[in-house]
């Protein structure tokens, strides 16, 4: 909220500097977001007496001026304005000088003459007519009081004022207002605070002969007052008013309008003003809007209500949105007799919820929503009557209009020093305490270490003995808290199986060269078209954001793989030669469409790779050391997901559960991304690899026997997956196997059309001897006849 | 013949001695001392000798047998040295010439500032724990005393998905589910993804990542929080690091502070990095308010526990004085090799 300097120091006396102040402010809870200077962007501009005009010689509507600017020697400025005569006393910006709209004004030629600066209309200076008499006048402005020249603008003005805008935290409504703030301020520096106090004279007569006022909903109206004010004398506000509404960020519009916002600021309870004549029977009665009515409120948009919205209304129509925006046909205007004015407290909850299905936030509805106080409906009722009164805006009417069912008690806290103190650790003496929320307007007494405090209903946010704590430790200051280390037993922390498998899976990958990646889990409706999935495939099952911030976010992933192509594209349009990436996050998978609980969010790894090195196995290393790791047995299928190519591409169960496919992406797929290029994807279902058990690892004695090598060259049908004659060398060397690699896949010349030769190296080894020769022959024989079983013919 | 054994021997020595590889040593060896060589040639001839003569001449020829092959012995060594120095020298490499490497990858910056928090914080003794990233309106704002139309819930713009659910706006949510599922004494960390509805630009992400700590037992106080957070300031920023509280407000915690560090960068004295205040804000904090207990079943009166959220993205990016926070999602190649 931002709020005049000049104007709180007519509540509190403030004994420093500004920005001490503000530190003091910020230190007890009241952010600062910013002190604005008034006048900082009015620099270097001055009042100068015009000495001498004479007509510009390549113009015929510019004029060269002499002007005193009070350092002896004239200056010479060229304008375009025809209002000036010798003698008068006008704004003139020197060399290097800022005006309040931002423009920069320096030292230049106007058809050939020199010109050192320039003269000001109002305009330019930002100024209206409420700021300065004659501003409005086209042309230069002419200065009225006597000033010497070369006295700096803002003097002339007055523009000594500093405007500060306090955060006020969703805990302290009380504050979203001129007193509230002064009262902090006056606490923080211990000086005096001085509200006002309400004191005003009626005519006599009696309000209930003009109105009744009928709540109906005290659910969502706890109390309403309303008072008459006759013969209204509609004109400006007073300077001191327009500039106190100015600072805080609102237009002066006519003493009325401007009590009432200067009310609204000052105690924080918004007013509304209806004219009299226009309430239909005289009668005000606060209700819920019926089905189908609808207002225009002041800003001339028409709305359409509905039952749950409460309305201010005369005896035929809703006059007023309750507690956001007054209707049109009640507004006060210029000619408005008679005015009917309202104090009033809403419901929050229901403000709010009007204010966001009507699209509408007013500095009222604003603070209804934040909550305010039923008992200061009356102060500031009466501080309103006071101002126009003061300022002679009407005559008000005898009698008060209160509806209400009861006004609430001051709630009673009681705990114990220690127990306020039990949460800080921080030894406050008792007295410190008990002055401090006395002077916070707790009410505070002791008894013992007994503490009572009378909590007011403006302090509704004070609920217990932890709000007591922040209040004292705030004004006391949170400095005197000293760090204690850690009590108690420390031991090392433990971290979550999931998380402590995904930290070796990193590991491992890291040192296969491959970067993490971070993407956002929520991605375009569209993106899963790319993949080129079936009309039913559970992947499109996606959950949509109901509020996305666009279609480019709007539902939650359901795979890894788009994003992991966004990122693919954007190094290989980069440039970026080569990349191994990788992404640990989660998919989201609802349980149903549309999602009424929670869906289940699955860990995922999503492995993205390209450049001249790398190919489907390449990827196929990767997501084997990864198998490894986890002890899982693996085996490899062919599979026919749709994104990628449809012969370079498997399907990997690991221990019998399909846990990963990886394979090159579609080159249709892969051109949707802008990529030209061969990259290739694997998709790992950690929920499913982290139910693998890892067998524990025991030492197998180092071999005591030599080991015997032996190749195996064949021919076989092309077609013939070399993984099945591994298989039957395998199972035909049975448990003297060690190792088998296969070490030469050829076609070509020499190899018969539809054939191929495929070579591998064996070794064999026996852990109780050295192999004979004739336990060698006889498992060569078998290993041949298990590969003829697989279709390979041997060759000589 | 003792005067020819000493020419001989003189020969020998001086051929051996020029002898320019390990090859004509050989020959030399096989001239003199082989077989056929001179020396066993005048042994042979000892039987022409005085019988008297023998033993003594037989001494001479064996010592200066001896006395050569140990000279022979001596400049292969040598020779072979020499060779084996040459070919060193030969093989001399440009070490300037680049690393043959599989070069390694990285973790993502957001990870690696994490791994660090992690460690800093389970040696403090807190586990680390999890919570989903959909949540029920219920745990991310009505259980943190986030009741529905509250003003409160103005200060997070939140994703909706449905009627009650929601992309959790803070991972305090996790707090909850943790009371729920733990007993006193807590002490957890909940690192994980957050969302909020702000447009993306240079300094907001829609998605981001939040550090939730808690610690729930008897007699926790400020003090306590003060202790834990120095510590931690400590291991990032320095140990001359210096903690400050202001007063804020949050919905789930009573006292709220915000929490600032005195600047690295100046230490304090002020700077473009701080804006000139010497102070640095990195995370909100306090003391779990007494209604957020009481919903998740522990007694504000016999327990009392702290808890606060840092923001890893932020921290992140001042750590490696990063401008723009798009980078962080953006994934180029050349930007996580810095890290």
């Amino acid at each position: 909220m931002k709020i005049s300097l000049n104007q709180l120091k007519t509540y509190v006396d403030i004994n420093i500097p500004v920005l001490e102040m503000c530190d003091k402010m910020v230190m007890a809870g009241f952010e600062v977001e910013s002190i604005e200077k008034q006048g900082d962007n009015l620099v270097n501009v001055v009042a100068a007496k015009i000495l001498e005009i004479t007509p510009h010689e390549n113009s015929d509507h510019l004029q060269i001026c002499q002007m005193d600017i009070g350092k002896g020697e004239p200056i010479q400025i060229v304008t375009g304005a025809q209002n000036i005569s010798v003698g008068d006393l006008v704004p003139a910006a020197l060399d290097d000088s800022y005006l309040p709209n931002g423009m920069h004004i320096v030292a230049g030629k106007l058809r050939g003459v020199p010109s050192n600066g320039m003269l000001c209309s109002g305009e330019e200076l930002c100024l209206t007519e409420n700021d300065y008499p004659g501003a409005s006048v086209h042309g230069i402005l002419i200065l009225r009081d006597e000033h010497p020249a070369g006295t700096d603008m803002r003097e002339v003005l007055g523009l000594d004022d500093y405007i500060i805008d306090f955060k006020i935290t969703a805990n302290r409504p009380d504050c979203n207002c001129f007193l509230g703030v002064a009262k902090e301020i006056s606490v923080v520096l211990g000086t005096k605070f001085n509200p006002p106090v309400p004191e005003f004279k009626t005519i006599g007569d009696k309000i209930e002969n003009y109105i009744d006022v009928q709540v109906e909903n005290f659910d969502l109206c706890p109390r309403y007052m309303g008072r008459l004010v006759k013969n209204l004398r509609i004109k400006p506000s007073p300077d001191w008013m327009q500039k106190a509404i100015t600072a805080s960020g609102m237009r002066p519009i006519n003493n009325i309008v401007d009590i009432t916002n200067f009310v609204m600021l000052e105690t924080g309870q918004p007013m509304h003003a209806f004219n009299y004549n226009d309430i239909a029977d005289k009668k005000i009665i606060v209700r819920n809007a019926n089905e189908g009515e609808s207002i225009t409120t002041l800003d001339g948009v028409e709305h359409k209500l509905n039952t749950d919205m409460l309305v201010i209304a005369d005896g035929q129509k809703p006059s007023c949105l309750a507690g956001i925006m007054g209707g049109r046909e009640s507004e006060i205007e210029d000619d408005t007799k008679d005015l009917f004015l309202e104090s009033a407290k809403f419901r929050r909850d229901n403000i709010r919820h009007t204010g966001r299905a009507l699209g509408m936030r007013t500095e009222a509805s604003g603070r209804y929503e934040r909550g305010t106080d039923i008992n200061n409906v009356e102060f500031a009722m009466n501080r309103a009557l006071q101002l126009i009164y003061e300022l002679d805006a009407g005559d008000i009417i005898e009698g008060t209009l209160d509806r209400h069912q009861g006004l609430p008690e001051e709630r009673i806290i009681t705990t114990t020093t220690d127990k306020i103190l039990e949460l800080i650790g921080v030894d406050v003496p008792c007295d410190t305490i008990i002055s401090i929320l006395n002077s916070l307007g707790l009410n505070a007494t002791i008894d013992g270490n007994e503490v009572t405090c009378r909590i007011p209903s403006i302090r509704d946010d004070i609920e217990g003995r932890a709000d007591l704590a922040e209040e004292v430790m705030r004004i006391y200051g949170y400095d005197h808290i000293v760090g204690t280390p850690m009590r108690g037993e420390v031991i090392r922390g433990k971290k979550l199986p999931e998380r402590l498998k995904n930290d070796k899976i990193k590991a491992l990958l890291s040192g296969l060269g491959a970067f993490e990646v971070t993407t956002y889990s929520f991605i375009a409706s569209k993106a899963i078209d790319t993949l080129r999935l079936a009309e039913d495939d559970a992947r499109r099952n996606q959950v949509n954001i109901i509020n996305p911030l666009g279609d480019e976010y709007s539902v939650m992933r359901t795979q890894l793989v788009t994003s992991m192509l966004t990122v693919l594209s954007t190094n290989i349009n980069r440039k970026n030669g080569d990349g191994r990436f990788y992404e640990i996050s989660k998919r989201f998978i609802p349980k149903q469409l549309p999602v009424t609980e929670q869906p289940d969010e699955l860990p995922e790894m999503c492995i993205g790779i390209y450049g001249k090195d790398e190919d489907f196995f390449t990827l196929k290393g990767m997501v084997e050391e990864i198998m490894k790791l986890f002890g899982a047995h693996t085996r490899y299928e062919r599979s026919s997901e749709p994104y990628l190519h449809p012969g370079r591409q498997a399907l990997v169960k690991a221990n019998n559960k399909p846990v990963a496919v990886l394979g090159e992406v579609h080159p249709d797929v892969a051109a949707s991304y802008g990529i030209d290029t061969r990259v290739y994807i694997a998709e790992i279902k950690l929920d499913v690899l982290y139910t693998i058990e890892k067998r524990k690892t025991t030492y197998k004695p180092l071999p005591k026997f030599p080991a015997v090598e032996r190749d195996f060259a064949m021919l076989c049908d092309i077609d013939i997956p070399v993984g099945n004659l591994e298989q039957a060398i395998v199972s035909g060397a049975s448990r003297l196997l060690e190792k088998v690699e296969l070490f030469d896949v050829y076609t070509g010349s020499q190899i018969p059309e539809g054939k191929k030769s495929v070579a591998f190296s064996v070794a064999l080894r026996s852990s109780e001897g050295t192999l004979s020769d004739t336990q060698i022959e006889e498992v060569n024989s078998r290993i041949i006849k298990k590969l003829e079983a697989a279709g390979a013919e041997l060759r000589k | 013949m003792k005067e020819n054994l000493e020419v001989i021997k003189a020969q020998a020595i001086s051929a051996i001695e020029t002898a320019a590889d390990e090859k004509e040593i050989e020959e030399l060896r096989v001239k003199y001392l082989g077989k056929k060589g001179e020396l066993t040639a005048i042994l042979k001839q000892m039987g022409s000798l005085d019988p008297a003569e023998r033993p003594i001449m037989g001494q001479l020829v064996n010592e200066a047998k001896q006395s050569l092959e140990e000279l022979i012995g001596k400049k292969k060594s040598e020779l072979l040295a020499k060779a084996t120095e040459l070919k060193l020298k030969a093989e001399t490499i440009d070490i300037t010439m680049p690393a043959k490497t599989s070069k390694p990858g990285k973790l993502h910056p957001l990870n690696s500032v994490l791994d660090d928090m992690i460690d800093i914080f389970q040696s403090m003794g807190f586990d680390v724990v999890d919570g989903p990233e959909v949540e029920t309106d219920y745990y991310n704002f009505e259980c943190l005393n986030v009741p529905a139309d509250h003003p409160a819930r103005d200060m997070q713009d939140t994703f909706y998905l449905g009627e009650n659910l929601l992309l959790r706006t803070q991972t305090s949510a996790a707090q909850i589910r943790t009371m729920e599922t733990r007993k006193p004494p807590i002490r957890v960390i909940c690192p994980g993804r957050v969302y909020r509805a702000d447009e993306v630009d240079a300094t907001h992400s829609p998605v981001f990542h939040q550090i939730e700590g808690l610690v729930v037992d008897k007699g926790i106080t400020m003090c306590d929080l003060k202790g834990v957070l120095e510590q931690f300031a400590h291991e990032i920023y320095g140990k001359d690091t210096k903690v400050k509280f202001r007063p804020s407000f949050f919905p789930f915690t009573e006292p709220s502070v915000e929490v600032d560090v005195s600047c690295s960068e100046c230490g304090g004295k002020g700077c473009r990095v701080c804006k000139g205040s010497g102070w640095i804000e990195i995370l909100g904090a306090g003391m779990v308010h007494p209604r957020v207990l009481e919903s998740c079943g522990i007694d504000p009166e016999e327990y009392s526990g702290f808890a606060f959220g840092i923001g890893l993205d932020r921290l992140t990016t001042t750590r490696y004085k990063i401008s723009d926070i798009r980078l962080l999602f953006e994934n180029d190649k050349r930007f996580l090799e810095q890290f």
